[in-house]
């Protein structure tokens, strides 16, 4: 039998097959989706993390209250306080000493001090919620990595202006927001200078100003300090004369540590590890779920050819070989994978899409997949190309069997 | 016609079903020669062994023991491929039940057993259509086998046996599902492939009127032959 002449007769038997058979290609529409969601999902954040990787400075170092080893996840503090709670999280903060510390150090060449907290944002008759970083408005330009869009980043003498995130001046509002336009923050005015290209809903203000929005921050207390270095070859040498210094002008050991330093280049492999271990984890799921596909399918083959006995039985006696009926079977297989693959491409395009809110602003990195669009040609081939060995792989064995039956005894079948 | 002329040899053929334990003994060491061009009535009780018979010289099953001849060529020692590529070019079979593919139209039915021997399309379009208008079903073509009547469906399946020009036609109870006026059609369309297109016909009957038409009659009893009647 030709292969044109096969292919017509699986396709005939997929278009007559019961509703029982679709809900098997549901399975693999399933599987297939949840990898093309998550391939173009890791696709995209491998884009986006060596982009940032790129973008942000390697000479950079962020400064925070609180030791990493501390803060959470440890049930005790080590060591301990002897005399008790001497020390609540409120009560480590850093201030004007710590900056004066720094400052003694010869390789910082700029101390940028910030705060942050989130806000309301008001425009119009409209409002929403904004995360606020008020941050040293003469030093900021020199460590801030942003790319504008629009405008001027903050400078010396700025007082009620604010640089804006992308998304605030585009999607945020029913109207867009521009350079120079008024929005009003917990009672007071500010004027827009500058607009982020990015897909963010951040808001940059001097520290005074910030003092004034973000309530419960005391002024000369800060939650971060971004430091700039002289030579980022040398900053791990940097971090360790940082740390000592602090230790000593803090009075706390090594062990008691209750401040964080961190580099912009560790930031990001932990980043990046992290998003590798969440789309192993993801990809898991995705092969099982292909797995129980596959097993759909079989199991769908089975029925078929003892459904078809009858016509097995009937096409031999009319002439069909061993091979034609095999062919017709795993056609029909492969087509089964074929169009359980279309479709779950088109489920995994919309869900690459979607993934992204559902899983909100927290995973921070996740907001730039709101452009979507991204499942590339090799994805979609990649899908196309897994459904249908996947198909044929499961159709195999019923197939084969099938291509066994005697003529009589399928003929007798009912 | 009436060439004289082995088609068929059954030789000492015996055929026992496995039914569990227990064996059942369809033929038992049943000889007959079958000559080309014949029309061959095959008679007899039922559970006499008859279809049993037919599928045996349709290939479509083996014998326990004993041999087969298709025109000389011994089939019970023929891979499966090869005996299906016989089945399809030499012989061409009727049921009692139609055995129509019911998701193709009649058209398609007939074509089939071309698409397997790879026929070309536009020499199987020729060819089926020649069949619709032998069998008298040309209106109908395009109508899903459900689309039809018994006796129509009947038909179809006659053009389909017909379809790869084979040498002979064989029928177990073609007129069984059929009422006695449709079948009587369908016995004096196989009468006239007989007649007309030269093809060797066997057929199994309980009806009479078959008797009519046969040139040979084969009567079985208990899985073996009881009586062999030739018309000069
Ligand atoms: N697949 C089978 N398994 C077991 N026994 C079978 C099988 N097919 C037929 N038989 C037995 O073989 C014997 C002959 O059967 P066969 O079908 O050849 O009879 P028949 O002459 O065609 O009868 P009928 O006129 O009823 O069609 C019967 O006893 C039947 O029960
Ligand atoms: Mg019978």
């Amino acid at each position: 039998m030709k292969f044109s002449k096969a292919f017509r007769q699986a396709l005939n038997m997929v278009l007559h097959s019961r509703l029982r058979s679709w809900l098997t290609i549901l399975g693999i529409v399933i599987g297939v989706a949840a990898v093309i969601a998550i391939v173009s999902m890791s696709q995209e954040l491998e884009r986006d993390v060596t982009g940032q990787f790129d973008s942000l400075g390697a000479d950079l170092l962020t400064l925070t209250a609180g030791s990493s080893r501390a803060a959470g996840f440890s049930p005790g503090r080590p060591g301990g306080f002897p005399g008790g709670a001497t020390s609540s999280e409120e009560d480590i903060v850093l201030g004007a000493s710590d900056v004066q510390v720094l400052k003694g150090i010869p390789d910082i060449i700029t101390i940028n001090t910030q705060i942050s907290g989130s806000a309301d944002l008001y425009y119009v008759a409209e409002r929403g919620s904004v995360r606020i970083t008020g941050v040293d408005e003469d030093t900021w330009s020199r460590v801030a990595n942003i790319d504008l869009a629009n405008g001027r980043t903050l400078g010396p003498a700025d007082t009620n202006v604010i640089v804006i995130g992308g998304r605030i001046a585009d999607g945020f509002f029913d109207k867009r927001l521009g350079i120079n336009q008024a929005v009003t923050i917990e009672g007071r005015l500010f004027r827009i200078v500058g607009i982020i290209d990015d897909q963010s809903t951040s808001v940059y203000m001097p520290l005074d100003a910030a003092y004034g929005v973000l309530e419960d921050k005391e002024k000369g207390v800060y939650d971060t300090i971004i430091l700039r270095v002289k030579d980022e070859d040398r900053i791990d040498e940097i971090i360790n004369e940082v740390e000592k210094r602090l230790r000593l002008s803090r009075h706390v050991t090594e062990k008691e540590m209750d401040f964080t330093i961190s580099s912009n280049q560790e930031a990001q492999k932990q980043r990046s590890e992290m998003m590798g271990s969440m789309t192993t984890f993801l990809t898991a799921i995705a092969a099982v779920a292909l797995l129980v596909g596959a097993v759909g399918v079989m199991n769908s083959m089975f029925t078929s050819v003892l459904e078809k006995t009858k016509e097995i039985g009937i096409m031999k006696a009319i002439g069909a070989r061993n091979g034609d009926i095999l062919k017709i079977f795993l056609m029909n297989a492969a087509l089964i994978g074929l169009i359980g693959g279309i479709l779950g491409i088109i489920l995994g395009i919309l869900l690459s899409g979607f993934l992204p809110y559902l899983m909100g602003e927290t995973a921070g990195m996740m907001r730039m997949f709101g452009s979507g669009g991204t499942t590339s040609a090799k994805v979609i081939l990649l899908g196309i190309g897994m459904s249908v060995v996947l198909g044929v792989l499961s159709g195999l064995v019923p197939a084969w069997k099938a291509s066994r039956l005697k003529p009589v005894d399928a003929l007798r079948y009912e | 016609m009436n060439q004289h002329e082995v088609l068929l040899r059954l030789k000492n053929v015996s055929k026992v079903y496995q039914m569990g334990e227990v064996e059942v003994p369809a033929l038992k060491e049943v000889s007959v020669d079958i000559m080309s061009g014949d029309f061959v009535a095959v008679i007899g009780a039922s559970g006499s062994g008859k279809s049993t018979m037919m599928n045996l010289l349709g290939c479509l099953d083996l014998p326990t023991s004993g041999r087969i001849f298709l025109k000389g060529k011994d089939i019970t020692r023929m891979p499966e491929s090869d005996l299906a590529t016989l089945r399809g070019g030499t012989i061409g079979f009727i049921f009692q039940q139609y055995h129509l593919i019911p998701s193709i139209t009649a058209f398609e039915n007939v074509a089939l057993p071309l698409e397997f021997l790879e026929y070309g399309d536009a020499e199987t379009t020729v060819k089926v259509k020649r069949l619709f208008s032998l069998v008298g079903l040309n209106s109908k073509m395009n109508n899903l086998p459900t689309q039809l009547s018994g006796g129509e469906q009947q038909r179809v399946s006659i053009a389909r046996s017909l379809a790869a020009d084979p040498e002979v036609i064989l029928a177990d109870e073609p007129t069984g599902a059929l009422d006695s006026v449709t079948g009587r059609n369908i016995l004096e369309l196989l009468h006239k492939l007989w007649k007309e297109e030269g093809k060797t016909v066997i057929v199994v009957s309980h009806d009479l009127r078959l008797a009519k038409y046969a040139r040979t009659i084969i009567e079985l009893k208990d899985g073996r032959i009881k009586d062999v009647r030739r018309r000069r």
